[in-house]
Formats: C-alpha cells, sequence, structure tokens
C-alpha cells in the first residue's frame, strides 16, 4: 500500500526576479515607462519533484544560497511556484525565531490567534494556555501588548506557541542556530521528548549531526537543483563529497 | 462519515478561526480609544450632523426626512469606505498571519470585513431607533425593512471584491492608497448621499447603474425608508456588479496576492 503524503511536489521550480531599482509606484512606472529597470533572474529552485511522507522527518542540507530557504517556503504554501504543482495535506508551520505575531496584540490574543491558525479550536487552546505561557516563562505579562516585551520574551512565546500548538507539518528552519545558549538547550530538548512523533517535520540545518540523529531521508540541494533525495547517509556523503 | 465529520469539523473551525480574528479587529478599532464602543456609534451620528447642517441649514435642501435621508446614505457609504480604503494594506499589516503558514489569504479579509459588519449593525441599529423615535412622520417598521438583509449582502460583495482588487494592486503600486483616496472624495459627490434623488437622476442619468453604490443606496431609502419594494432593476444591476468585481478581485488575489510573502 502507498504511504499517506504530507507534501507532494512535482515539477516545482520558483525564480526570482530582482530587479536594481524597484518600481513599486504608479507615478515611478509612468515616469520611467521607457527606461525599464535592470533585471537580473535567479533559479532559486529549479524544477524538482519530491514526497514527503506524512509522519516522516526530513533533513535539507545544502551550502548556503542553495536554495533551502525557498524550497522550505514553496513546500509550507508560502510562496506560490512558478511551475509545478503542489499538493499540502494538511496545515502547516514555517518556524525558525517563532510563529508570526501580531505586536498590536497582547500575548494571550497572540495565543489563540496564532493558535487558530496552526488549526486548533478555541476550546483546546484554552486547555493548552497556561502550559504555552509557562514554558515562555511570560505568567506575569499574559495580558500585556507584544510590542513592549524584549526581543527575548517575544521569541520565548513565538517558540512556545509554535511547540504547543504546532501544526501538522513543521518546517524547522534552523532553529538550533539561533537564541542564546539556555534556549538552545531548551530547543534541544523538546525535539528530544516525544514532540516530533506523528508529526511530519522537514528539518533544516548545517548541523550534520542534528540531521543524522533525526533523520531517515535527507535531502542534499546545489545551487538550487535537488541532487539527491533519498537515505541520510547517502545525501550526507554527497554534501560532504562536494564540500571538500 | 469520518470524512464527512473531518469537513465539519475544519468548517467549524474555519468559522471560529473567522470569528476569532473579528472580534480582535473590532477590539482593536473601538476600544484602544478613549470613547470605545461609543465612538462606533457616535461617528455616523456626528456625520449626519455635519451634513444636515451643511445642506439643510445653508443650503436650504428640499429633500423631505432629511436626517434619516442622509443617515442611511452615510451608513452604507462609511461600510463601503473602512472595508476598501481601510484595508488596501491588509496584506501588509497582517503579514504575520501568512507569512509562516498556508493560512488561506481570504480568510483575513473576511475577518476584517465581519468586523466592519459588526459596526455597520450597530449603526443601522442607531438608524432605525432614530427613525422611529425622532423622525417619526414616515413608513416606521414594516416588512419591506427586511430587504436590507440581501442589500447588505450585495453591499458587503461588492466590498470585498474591490478590497481584494486595491490590496492585490498594492503589492505592486503603493500610491494606489493616494489614488484610491481620491478617487472615492470623487465618488462621495457622485453617489445619491445627500442629493435630491431626482435632481440626482435628472443631473446624471442612467448612472444610477453605473454606480452600484447609488443603487444600494437608493434601494435602501425604498425600502427602510418608504416602505416600498426595491428597485429591482438596480438591485439586479448591483448584483452583477458585486459578482463581476469579486471575481476580478479573486483572480487578482490569485495572481497577485499570492506573491504578496515575497513582495512586501
Amino acid at each position: 500500500m502507498e504511504k499517506e503524503f504530507a507534501i507532494r511536489a512535482s515539477n516545482i521550480s520558483k525564480t526570482f526576479t530582482i530587479t536594481e531599482d524597484s518600481h513599486n509606484t504608479v507615478k515611478h512606472r509612468l515616469f520611467n515607462l521607457f527606461n525599464p529597470p535592470r533585471r537580473k533572474i535567479l533559479e532559486a529552485v529549479k524544477p524538482m519533484s519530491l514526497t514527503i511522507e506524512k509522519g516522516e522527518c526530513l533533513g535539507l542540507i545544502g551550502r548556503n544560497g542553495s536554495g533551502k530557504s525557498t524550497l522550505v517556503r514553496l513546500l509550507a504554501g508560502v510562496y506560490p511556484v512558478d511551475k509545478g504543482e503542489i499538493e499540502i495535506n494538511g496545515s502547516t508551520l514555517l518556524l525558525n525565531l517563532g510563529v508570526g505575531m501580531s505586536h498590536e496584540l497582547t500575548a494571550r490574543e497572540n495565543i489563540y490567534v496564532s493558535s487558530s491558525v496552526l488549526g486548533l479550536t478555541i476550546k483546546q487552546t484554552d486547555a493548552l494556555f497556561d502550559t504555552i505561557v509557562g514554558f515562555a516563562e511570560l505568567q506575569d505579562f499574559v495580558d500585556t501588548k507584544i510590542k513592549f516585551f524584549s526581543s527575548g520574551m517575544v521569541a520565548r512565546l513565538g517558540f512556545s506557541i509554535a511547540v504547543h500548538a504546532g501544526a501538522g507539518i513543521m518546517f524547522l528552519d534552523e532553529i538550533f542556530a539561533v537564541g542564546d545558549m539556555k534556549f538552545q538547550e531548551k530547543a534541544v530538548r523538546v525535539f528530544e521528548s516525544s514532540w516530533i512523533e506523528g508529526k511530519t517535520v522537514v528539518l533544516v540545518s548545517h548541523s550534520l549531526d542534528i540531521i543524522q540523529k533525526y533523520c531517515r531521508r535527507s535531502a542534499y540541494l546545489k545551487k538550487g537543483e535537488l541532487v539527491f533525495l533519498g537515505d541520510t547517509a547517502t545525501a550526507l556523503e554527497h554534501y560532504m563529497a562536494d564540500n571538500h | 462519515m469520518m470524512e464527512k465529520n473531518n469537513n465539519e469539523s475544519a468548517a467549524s473551525r474555519k468559522l471560529e478561526r473567522l470569528w476569532l480574528l473579528a472580534k480582535i479587529e473590532f477590539k482593536l478599532r473601538y476600544y484602544e480609544n478613549r470613547l470605545g464602543l461609543f465612538w462606533a456609534l457616535l461617528k455616523p451620528v456626528l456625520d449626519m450632523a455635519i451634513y444636515y447642517v451643511a445642506f439643510k441649514i445653508v443650503l436650504k435642501s428640499e429633500v423631505p426626512h432629511f436626517a434619516s435621508y442622509l443617515f442611511i446614505g452615510l451608513v452604507i457609504w462609511n461600510f463601503f469606505v473602512e472595508s476598501t480604503t481601510g484595508t488596501i494594506q491588509i496584506l501588509q499589516t497582517k503579514k504575520y498571519l501568512y507569512q509562516y503558514s498556508n493560512m488561506n489569504k481570504i480568510e483575513i479579509y473576511l475577518s476584517v470585513l465581519f468586523a466592519n459588519s459588526i459596526g455597520f449593525f450597530f449603526n443601522l441599529l442607531m438608524f432605525f431607533l432614530f427613525y422611529n423615535l425622532a423622525d417619526t412622520r414616515f413608513a416606521g417598521l414594516n416588512g419591506s425593512n427586511l430587504w436590507i438583509v440581501p442589500l447588505f449582502f450585495i453591499l458587503f460583495i461588492l466590498s470585498l471584491g474591490t478590497s481584494l482588487i486595491l490590496s492585490s494592486v498594492y503589492i505592486i503600486a503603493k500610491d494606489v492608497h493616494q489614488l484610491w483616496t481620491v478617487f472615492t472624495s470623487f465618488l462621495f459627490f457622485l453617489s445619491p448621499i445627500f442629493y435630491k434623488l431626482s435632481s440626482f437622476k435628472s443631473a446624471l442619468p442612467g448612472f444610477d447603474y453605473v454606480n452600484p453604490l447609488a443603487g444600494i443606496i437608493i434601494n435602501a431609502r425604498r425600502t427602510m425608508m418608504e416602505g416600498q419594494q426595491p428597485d429591482y432593476h438596480l438591485l439586479l444591476a448591483d448584483t452583477a456588479w458585486a459578482i463581476g468585481i469579486a471575481a476580478a478581485g479573486l483572480l487578482l488575489l490569485q495572481k497577485l496576492g499570492a506573491k504578496a510573502a515575497e513582495k512586501l
């Protein structure tokens, strides 16, 4: 029987057009009708197909600028693809430091809004609320607008929401490389608990140890091209061979 | 069976999310200032007072029941302006909702328009109170008042479509905000908000079909103030406008709005 898929991408690609001078007003466009800006085409993700199975943890490796972050945004449905098709089976969450939050809202409101966006009901959020606040260590600031928070407090809240509310498909983009040491320890501890069980996780990291530890399958990207997708050991070999 | 239950719970979760976002939006708008919700009720009354002084007292307008006439026109106009001018930058201000997940952007628009609808119904309530308690010489409460429901639905779809178009264009042309502000001032004077209907129609023949807001305002007055049935031709034209603009808006959201996360 074919395994259930979380994401199926067929022949997807993404190109960015970078203009030297951004013409983003009607006035600017009119005045520069005969003087178009110089464009540069950047093929961030070259045509590729891949399937991510439900419940698996897939590693994503490649050097800086190899298209990892763009691919992750395409697979999460945040960026539209130029060509090809993506089927996403469930809610997705792209997590680097935290989840998206409004600085005009209080911690309480952000918890409810973010959890709701991630697919939780208000009742489910009620049940998780104290845990989220406790983990973020923000018990005394629940009804304070987060624009008055320090960046560390915002990061803790975002991470706590992501960890507890989560989404069916999580994209973790270098989560072990941000925040202070205590924060990183906390991230690792969460990861080592049973948190990822049952979730589909795409893990982007330069730390090969972490990829090796958690991912059975990995994808290796090079200059926007999917060079290899399969067992992690072979993917790492490709990566090492190209970097030495 | 299970799939049906799943679909149902997904739909109810979506509705719950829309309601939650709408409540927060409403709270942000009105509870952030000192007058709070009172401001939502006070605004159309103050608007009405200003135009009343200008047109009834200074310019001696001959429109009967001028205060109620103005009131219903302004309530509809304000909803349209708040839902369009007020949402041009929505993809920028609400970016936090979609830049990390695959949330459907249309939900963001719906929640903001729902928040505006709460304001609209408060204003409508004020209108009912006003015209039944203060301006009692005309038709009063009757069955034709119910036409306000489909009329509001048309206004909602029209505003949603316009909002989708403007906010999508904003991604590639930031000054659409300034252009739209000028356009709405023009549209305000091309809508029968404070003119006598007969002079509006003779000065701009057929324009009530060109400007869908004019049609909605005319029909709202017929059904809410005069105890008449709506003008069905106008109703049909407005429905066609609303559907056409909403379809264009959805198309633009798909073409331009989809790129909001990378362009804004």
